[in-house]
Order: structure tokens, then C-alpha cells, then sequence
């Protein structure tokens, strides 16, 4: 055999995903009414500020709680906080 | 991603808006945190705010409540197999195999290399990789940890924790460095090189221009060969272009780092396009400046490599050679005109003539100067005895009044929107005057960081972004991988 058609085994460059357990999402609120809804603002204020207005505007009924940060990773809710917080919107402007 | 993980495990419902180019990097960042489903809307990148979101928050709020489906329901296991062996067949097959490309859509409708950098690799054979594990006394089956001592940044977890190399926080073992370092085209004396960067995480950096590159201190530098002199951030040097490619191919294999996808450079950095890698010139030091791997704790006879990630404008050449030696020899020409020197001979300070401009016409922050040792012996004739005293120097020439420090675009990031304390002062950055006066080059001199090479003709760059320190330090222990 001619050594340009011998065979060889070649190795796989590509890092090890680690497996991962999947979890389901959190059930879903049955209505906005009365429920507190936390807004989660990371980065630059762009299109968050007409957010939290038009928010804030149409939904009087949702009480409204905000987190700004300018950096990359969002302030998390306490422990205390995530017992009555409802959801979370997460608005990243980068 | 992981706070939003969090928050969906607890029960909290949650939405995200981000953009739509993001959306893959979303994808995989949500399968990863173990909430593949997790529901999100585009915002624009150019539509008015006001309109954009008129767009999008009637779905966004339907989000939180429109009911589960039987997918966003479902528990399971993510299980990813991976074969050792790649590919089998002839080297002319082997090479087309893994130069085989994949169409990535917006934002770029071009091919992409799956396995190199757009080029043609060394193939790793068995053979190839076996012959560059003997460049280490490591295992092949080692996880890449982190060492004692060694820096967490760009991957999560402590010490003896499994590196995750970015983005797709993937792990890898001493033998995909080194087939890493075999399709780089590096020998194996420079895999503990090479090993050592893979501590660093390969992390390839956001939206901006960001580089990554390295440089090499302690007798390394002379083993392998590693060019310290003329034209050390050029081609020709082979262990410097190997071992600065294998950065990139460590990114991309290691990393899952892909440009439109988990790579979102916005216009990329020329510096990481083939990989960059240099050595320290240690012996042309002026007397009492230490290298690098003594002013990062190491001793004099251990070699480290600093692995660096910068954003933002790459400076140098603000004068040419023949300019900044009629400075020095007679006080001739422009240069000796601005700093008050005309007919004066040398040794004059140079550094007052390119500061504080470096920091007027580019971002604010830290800056790793790399400067010829000509120029390094010019400012330690004029009193410089450490490179911390030069470092000091620079750092109090960036100070500016706070109006014109404010008006710069990104600094309130890290100072939270102005809520956080200026550090020179001590008070909160609201209570302090217009003309109170702060550094631009980050919150301490050794922020940033002097280089010296062996090059004769007379030069200075000023890269991007600067050095950590402590437990966060950038550089890393080559000796550790040997």
C-alpha cells in the first residue's frame, strides 16, 4: 500500500459537554392582575426605559418591583424577595 | 442565564429580552444551565425604543402566563456522547475532513470552519498526538483543573474544579490540548505551554473587539524558542505562531467558540484571527526591573505565560524611530519641540509625549505597555528604578477632571451608573465636584503593566486592558504542565 492511501485514525478536537440535568419550566401565572412582577435591567438603559413606562402605564394592576444593574450580571432577588415575587422579566441591553 | 435557571427551578416564571442576534448564544446558554426552553423575545437593534417595544411587550407578558407545553413541561437528561476517534481514512481525506465548513446564518451568510480557523491543519493521527504527549508528564486522561494558585477567571468553581472553556463551558482533558496543539502545528516541548494557556478558559470575549493573545517569561523563552525581539508580534517565529493558534483552535474546539453563534465579536480583532504569542526579553531589563514572572510571584528561573484578553483600540507608533532618536541624541524635531527639550540631549521622558493623549483619543482604563529596551533604559536613566515606579508615573498622568471623565460611554458599567464610590476619594461618585480629578487609567497603577523586547528600533504599543493580579492574576505556572 502506497503510503499516501494508508488509513489513519484522527481524534476529535471538540471539549466534553458535561450531560445536564433538564428541568421544566415554572408553571405559569394564571393572570397579571395582582401579581408582583419583578424587572430585572442589566446594562446600558436603552429600550428598558420605554419599558418600565409602558409597563408601568398599561398594567397598573401588576405591582412592579425593579433591579437595575449597568453591569453585565443582573442584581439577584433575595431569598426573601423570590417569596413574593410572582416572575421576572430579564431585559438585557448590550 | 444561570440566575434565570435558578429562578425557573424555584418556581418563578420568567422571561428574557435581548437581541435577535444573541438568540443562539441564548440556546446554548440555556441548555447548559438545565432550562433548554426557557421563553424570550427580540428586541431591534435600531428601531426607536418606544416602537421597538410596542412590538414585543404584549407577547413578552403573554410569556409569563400562556400555559405550559408538554416540551417546557418535560424533565430529563441531557446526555452528549462523544467518539475519541474523529475520522478515519488517508491524510488527504483526513485534511478536507477537518477543513470542512458550515454556513452560518445572519448575522453572517458565510462559511465557517467547524474544527480550524479557516486553515489547513497538521491532521492529529493517534500517532501525532502520542508523540506530543510526551512533551508533559501529565496523564492524557487528566481533567484540566485548576491548579494551586492558579486563576478561576473565565471558568466557574474553585481550585481542583474542571476548567470550562467558553463559551459553551465545555471541559477538556490533557490529550485534546494537545490534539489541539498537534493541529496548531506546535512540537511537543511547547505543550506545557500550551496546557498552561488551557487553564486560562480560552475565553474569547463579548460584542466589542476583543483580543486575545500571550506572552512568554522565564527561561522558556529561550528553550523553545520563542521570538522576544524584532518583530515578536509578526510571522516567521514557528513556536510563536503555533502556540498562538492553538489558543484560537482551543476556542473554537475546546470553547465551541463560533463567530454568529457563541462568538459575537462584532467586527472580530485581526489579533485573534491567526492567534498571537511572544516572549518577555528579561535579559535587556534595565537593572532593577523585574519580569514578569517575578513581579506575579514566581521566581526568576520559572516560566509562566500571561494570558491576556483586552477590548478596545490597539495603540502605537505615535512617533516614528528616527522622530523619538533625534529626541534623545540632540533634542531635534517635533518631539523635542512639545516637551521643551529643543537642542538638549537626552535622556528625555518620552512618556510625556504620548500621555495623557492615549487615553483622549481611546476608551479609559488600564493599558499593557510594551516598549523597546532602549526606551525602557531612556526612563530608567531619568530615575526609574522598577517598572512600578513608571507605572505610578502614568497612572497620575490620567487623571482628569470628573465632568470629562463622565462624559466617556462605558465607565458608568463599572461603576454601576455613577451609584458606586470613587476609589481615590473614598465618596460616592455623586457627591464629588466637576473638577475633582480621576485617574482614566483604571483604579490603581498596577492596573496596568510594562513589557520590554528586545527590538532595537524605537517603539511603543499600548494594548488594551490590563493585568490581574492575586487570585485573579492572568499569568500562569508553565512549570505546573511540564
Amino acid at each position: 500500500m502506497a503510503e499516501r492511501d494508508k488509513i489513519y485514525k484522527c481524534l476529535n478536537p471538540t471539549g466534553i459537554e458535561l450531560p445536564v440535568k433538564l428541568f421544566p419550566l415554572a408553571p405559569r401565572l394564571d393572570t397579571l392582575d395582582g401579581k408582583t412582577i419583578h424587572i430585572s435591567i442589566t446594562g446600558e438603559p436603552d429600550i428598558t426605559i420605554p419599558l418600565e413606562k409602558k409597563l408601568r402605564a398599561g398594567y397598573p394592576n401588576v405591582n412592579w418591583t425593579q433591579k437595575k444593574s449597568y453591569m453585565p450580571m443582573p442584581i439577584p432577588l433575595s431569598d426573601e424577595e423570590m417569596k413574593t415575587t410572582d416572575a421576572v422579566i430579564l431585559g438585557v441591553c448590550w | 442565564m444561570p440566575y434565570l435557571a435558578k429562578l425557573e427551578k424555584a418556581g418563578i416564571p420568567t422571561v428574557l429580552v435581548d437581541f435577535n442576534d444573541q438568540i443562539p448564544s441564548i440556546e446554548q446558554e440555556a441548555l447548559a444551565a438545565g432550562v433548554p426552553n426557557i421563553r424570550h423575545v427580540t428586541a431591534s437593534r435600531t428601531i426607536p425604543g418606544p416602537e421597538d417595544v410596542d412590538r414585543w411587550i404584549g407577547p413578552m407578558l403573554e410569556m409569563l402566563t400562556k400555559p405550559l407545553t408538554d416540551q417546557e413541561k418535560a424533565e430529563s437528561m441531557h446526555m452528549p456522547s462523544q467518539e475519541r476517534i474523529l475520522f478515519e481514512g488517508t491524510l488527504d481525506e483526513a485534511q478536507e475532513f477537518y477543513q470542512q465548513t458550515r454556513i452560518i446564518p445572519d448575522p453572517l451568510n458565510a462559511p465557517i470552519s467547524v474544527y480550524t480557523d479557516g486553515l489547513p491543519v497538521i491532521v492529529p493521527t493517534e500517532e501525532r498526538v502520542a508523540e506530543m504527549l510526551k512533551g508533559t508528564s501529565h496523564r492524557p486522561d487528566e481533567i484540566i483543573t485548576r491548579k494551586k494558585g492558579a486563576p478561576r477567571f473565565a471558568f466557574r468553581g474553585g481550585e481542583g474544579d474542571a476548567v470550562r472553556f467558553q463559551p459553551r463551558l465545555w471541559t477538556g482533558t490533557v490529550e485534546k490540548v494537545a490534539i489541539n496543539a498537534v493541529m496548531a502545528g506546535c512540537k511537543p516541548e511547547h505543550l506545557p505551554v500550551v496546557l498552561a494557556i488551557a487553564q486560562s478558559g480560552v475565553q474569547t470575549g463579548t460584542t466589542v473587539i476583543n483580543h486575545q493573545w500571550m506572552c512568554l517569561s522565564g527561561p522558556i523563552v529561550k528553550e523553545i524558542g520563542i521570538n522576544a525581539g524584532t518583530g515578536m508580534m509578526g510571522p516567521g517565529n514557528p513556536a510563536g505562531m503555533a502556540i498562538g493558534r492553538a489558543y484560537q483552535l482551543m476556542a473554537i474546539n475546546l470553547g465551541g467558540a463560533v463567530p454568529g453563534v457563541s462568538r459575537m465579536s462584532s467586527i472580530g480583532s485581526p489579533i485573534s484571527r491567526g492567534g498571537l504569542c511572544f516572549g518577555e526579553c528579561t535579559e535587556k531589563l534595565p537593572p532593577g526591573w523585574k519580569g514578569l514572572n517575578e513581579d506575579f510571584g514566581f521566581k526568576k528561573d520559572e516560566s509562566v505565560v500571561l494570558v491576556q484578553g483586552g477590548e478596545g483600540g490597539f495603540n502605537g507608533a505615535q512617533f516614528s524611530p528616527g522622530g523619538y532618536r533625534a529626541l534623545q541624541k540632540s533634542g531635534h524635531g517635533g518631539m523635542a519641540r512639545r516637551l521643551g527639550v529643543k537642542g538638549l540631549p537626552g535622556p528625555h521622558n518620552w512618556l510625556d509625549w504620548i500621555l495623557p493623549d492615549i487615553w483622549v483619543g481611546d476608551r479609559e482604563g488600564s493599558r499593557i505597555f510594551v516598549m523597546v529596551h532602549e526606551m525602557a533604559y531612556d526612563l530608567y536613566r531619568l530615575g526609574f528604578k522598577s517598572k512600578d515606579e513608571v507605572l505610578e508615573y502614568i497612572w497620575k498622568k490620567s487623571f482628569e477632571p470628573l465632568k470629562k471623565y463622565r462624559d466617556r460611554s462605558w465607565v458608568d458599567l463599572w461603576t454601576n451608573g455613577w451609584m458606586g464610590t470613587e476609589p481615590t476619594s473614598g465618596k460616592p461618585w455623586k457627591e464629588l465636584p466637576d473638577d475633582y480629578m480621576v485617574p482614566a487609567a483604571g483604579n490603581s497603577p498596577k492596573d496596568s503593566y510594562i513589557l520590554v523586547c528586545g527590538s532595537d528600533e524605537e517603539i511603543c504599543y499600548e494594548m488594551p486592558g490590563g493585568v490581574r493580579r492575586g487570585e485573579m492574576s492572568s499569568v500562569y505556572s508553565i512549570d505546573a504542565w511540564r
